[in-house]
């Protein structure tokens, strides 16, 4: 380790120093999540604020639940259409898109080219502008009020689709080849020789379209009427929203930011392995 | 069983004007050892796919054991195929690589574990079984690949370039052991390979391509003796055949190979198929083994019949043989000597050829004249 430590040049040591900081940086509004969330009502009013908490305490949480019990839907249904969103788009999104990748990038056919640009022109489409005709989609087919309006939008999803292809297509076509001469059918290459060796880029997937989901408030307000079938984004949204000016609201929203962003890290944490594989596997083919 | 016929198969590519693969047209029997040979680019790789099925036929018909293959699915043509790359799973451990034919194939458990385990054992990787690819060196996974062909049984064996990632040592073993394995299985395989010495070692029959185009189908020793063009007589044989420019005369009923430093008379056998040139036919190619030049002291001042003089340029030793590059004025020839001999640059040598092992050539077409030294 010492001589390891020898053989550093100043760039180098100048280099970690710096990423270091950087990344000391960019974890701040984590630590302040995790801070506020605790802080009793007259640290959170503070002036100057303090970044740290000094006497951390569980009261948000309780006055949370106990706001959220009061309303006319239970914060565990909320909880609950979250999970089941989540869940279900997840998968669709994952097969979809996988499917969609493994014959865009190993098999010829007709308007393929066309597809692709056509996959690549949606990417630039902002999310409101595609709002309206999502709402006559969905209205016209009568998925307001279902769980498959949260999940319907979600699932043709571009980016899924332009990265698993990128990925898919260095994926040697002799090996394709010899499951074919193997006997596979174009389902069992799929299945047996594709899918395996994705994973690290489906990881990468399923990260940013759970973080995209369990964020998402749009479908919640566009197609759900019902107060039952709406996420828990959307009840933490608008609790924030209907808290702003209130002085009174601020540990609520600062309990709700934490529970909010939890999954978020713990989706990452379970995938972040892989995801650094896809980035190590794309570079070096 | 394990045939196979190319009649008149072409492989044309969109958007190019010659085709990659032009009126193959072959007979492979039962059992047979082929080897598809020629520099890369010259169809034999296609025309391995196109047996295999992994590559569409633009016209013509392939038959395996006489049943018409044209749109069957590579995994009904009961053949078995090892890639350059060994093109192993990654993601399955050596077992399953060899497996997953015989499991997509439905066979019984029991028999998927006896097959697997004796090929390991022919293939002495009984111990790998366990691990992924990626804990393998490059020959152990060439075997995996062959395992996995083996494990199949199937009629056709096919290999594309299979030995080009291994390195010299491996690559001789490796050679020596896919020989034994086809005598012992007894199964027809096609062999593709760019390697000249492979072909020679290896196929029972040699298939010459050169731009998609059958150049010479015939045994090894048949294609080194009678090579039918100066494509084939350069292919094969390292290094390669001298090659001089000149014209046949005849001359009080005997021929001559003349050009402005050499005159050969040559032997009687020669002279039938010199008969039938015409006059502008009789400028010729002739092609001569450099184990067929002789190098002996100079002989400038009493010129010997057939014998040329010649300046050493350099010397290549291999160990076993030396072979010596000479000019003849503009032409450089390569003569294979005993080691012992020692020649230096500058050397003024005299060259002679044994007469009885030329080749001639059509200066005009390649193709070789006549017939061939029988």
């Amino acid at each position: 380790m010492i001589r390891k430590l020898r053989r550093t040049s100043p760039f180098q040591v100048g280099l970690v120093t710096v990423f270091t900081a950087l990344a000391a940086f960019m974890i701040l509004p984590i630590v302040f999540i995790l801070n506020h969330a605790f802080k009793p009502q007259n640290e959170l009013f503070l002036f100057p604020p303090r970044f740290f908490v000094r006497h951390p305490t569980f009261r948000n949480f309780e006055s949370l639940f106990l706001h959220a019990s009061n309303a006319t839907v239970p914060f565990t249904r909320y909880l609950f259409n979250s999970v089941v969103v989540a869940a279900l788009t997840l998968t669709l999104v994952i097969v979809v898109s996988t499917m969609a990748a493994y014959v865009l990038a190993k098999y010829q056919f007709h308007f393929k080219q066309l597809i692709m640009s056509m996959i690549t022109l949606s990417l630039m489409f902002a999310p409101e502008t595609v709002s309206i005709p999502r709402y006559l989609i969905i209205n016209g087919i009568g998925l307001n009020n279902t769980y498959f309006g949260h999940v319907l939008p979600a699932l043709a999803s571009p980016v899924a689709v332009f990265m698993l292809v990128g990925f898919v297509s260095q994926i040697p076509n002799d090996l394709v080849e010899a499951a074919k001469i193997d006997g596979a059918s174009h389902f069992g290459i799929f299945l047996r020789i594709v899918l395996p060796l994705s994973v690290p880029a489906i990881a990468t997937i399923s990260i940013f379209t759970f973080q995209g989901v369990w964020g998402d408030v749009e479908t919640s307000t566009l197609f759900m009427q019902t107060e039952t079938m709406r996420t828990l984004a959307f009840y933490v949204n608008s609790l924030l929203s209907g808290l702003q000016n209130n002085v009174a609201g601020q540990n609520l929203a600062a309990a709700a930011g934490l529970l909010m962003f939890i999954p978020n890290l713990i989706i990452f944490l379970l995938f972040q392995r892989k995801v650094l594989e896809t980035m190590i596997h794309s570079g070096i083919k | 069983m394990g045939s196979i016929t190319f009649h008149h198969v072409f492989k044309r590519y969109k958007g190019e004007s010659r085709p990659a693969v032009n009126d193959f047209h072959l007979s492979i029997e039962e059992g047979e050892f082929l080897v598809l040979v020629g520099p890369s680019g010259c169809g034999k790789s296609t025309t391995l796919r196109m047996l295999a099925g992994l590559e569409e036929i633009s016209s013509g018909e392939l038959y395996i054991d006489d049943k018409f293959v044209n749109y069957v699915s590579p995994k009904d043509r009961d053949i078995a195929m090892v890639f350059q790359n060994y093109a192993l799973y990654p993601n399955l451990s050596v077992y399953e690589n060899i497996a997953l034919g015989l499991k997509l194939r439905k066979t019984a458990k029991y028999e998927i574990e006896l097959r697997v385990n004796r090929v390991a054992k022919i293939l002495e990787i009984s111990h790998l079984l366990e691990r992924k690819p990626s804990q393998l060196s490059g020959g152990q996974k060439q075997r995996v690949a062959l395992g996995r062909a083996i494990a199949r049984e199937p009629q056709v064996f096919l290999m594309d370039e299979p030995l080009s990632n291994l390195d010299a040592k491996l690559r001789a073993q490796t050679r020596a052991e896919i020989i034994k394995l086809q005598s012992d299985l007894k199964r027809t395989m096609v062999y593709v390979t760019h390697d000249q010495v492979e072909a020679m070692t290896m196929g029972t029959r040699i298939v010459v391509m050169k731009d998609g185009v059958i150049q010479q189908v015939a045994p090894p020793r048949q294609l080194y003796d009678e090579p039918a063009n100066l494509f084939v007589a350069g292919f094969i044989g390292s290094p390669q055949m001298n090659f001089v420019n000149g014209s046949v005369l005849k001359e009080d009923g005997r021929f001559y190979f003349v050009n402005k430093r050499i005159r050969l008379a040559l032997p009687e056998k020669y002279g039938s198929r010199f008969d039938s040139l015409t006059r502008s036919e009789r400028n010729v190619v002739l092609g001569v083994r450099p184990e067929h030049v002789l190098l002996g002291p100079d002989r400038t001042d009493e010129p010997q019949p057939n014998s040329v003089s010649a300046v050493v340029q350099m010397t290549e030793a291999t160990g076993a043989d030396s072979y010596v590059y000479v000019a003849v004025g503009e032409t450089r020839i390569i003569a294979r000597t005993e080691p012992e001999t020692v020649y230096r640059p500058e050397d003024k040598v005299s060259a002679s050829f044994q007469l009885e092992k030329l080749h001639f050539f059509d200066e005009n077409t390649g193709d070789a004249v006549g017939g061939e030294p029988g």
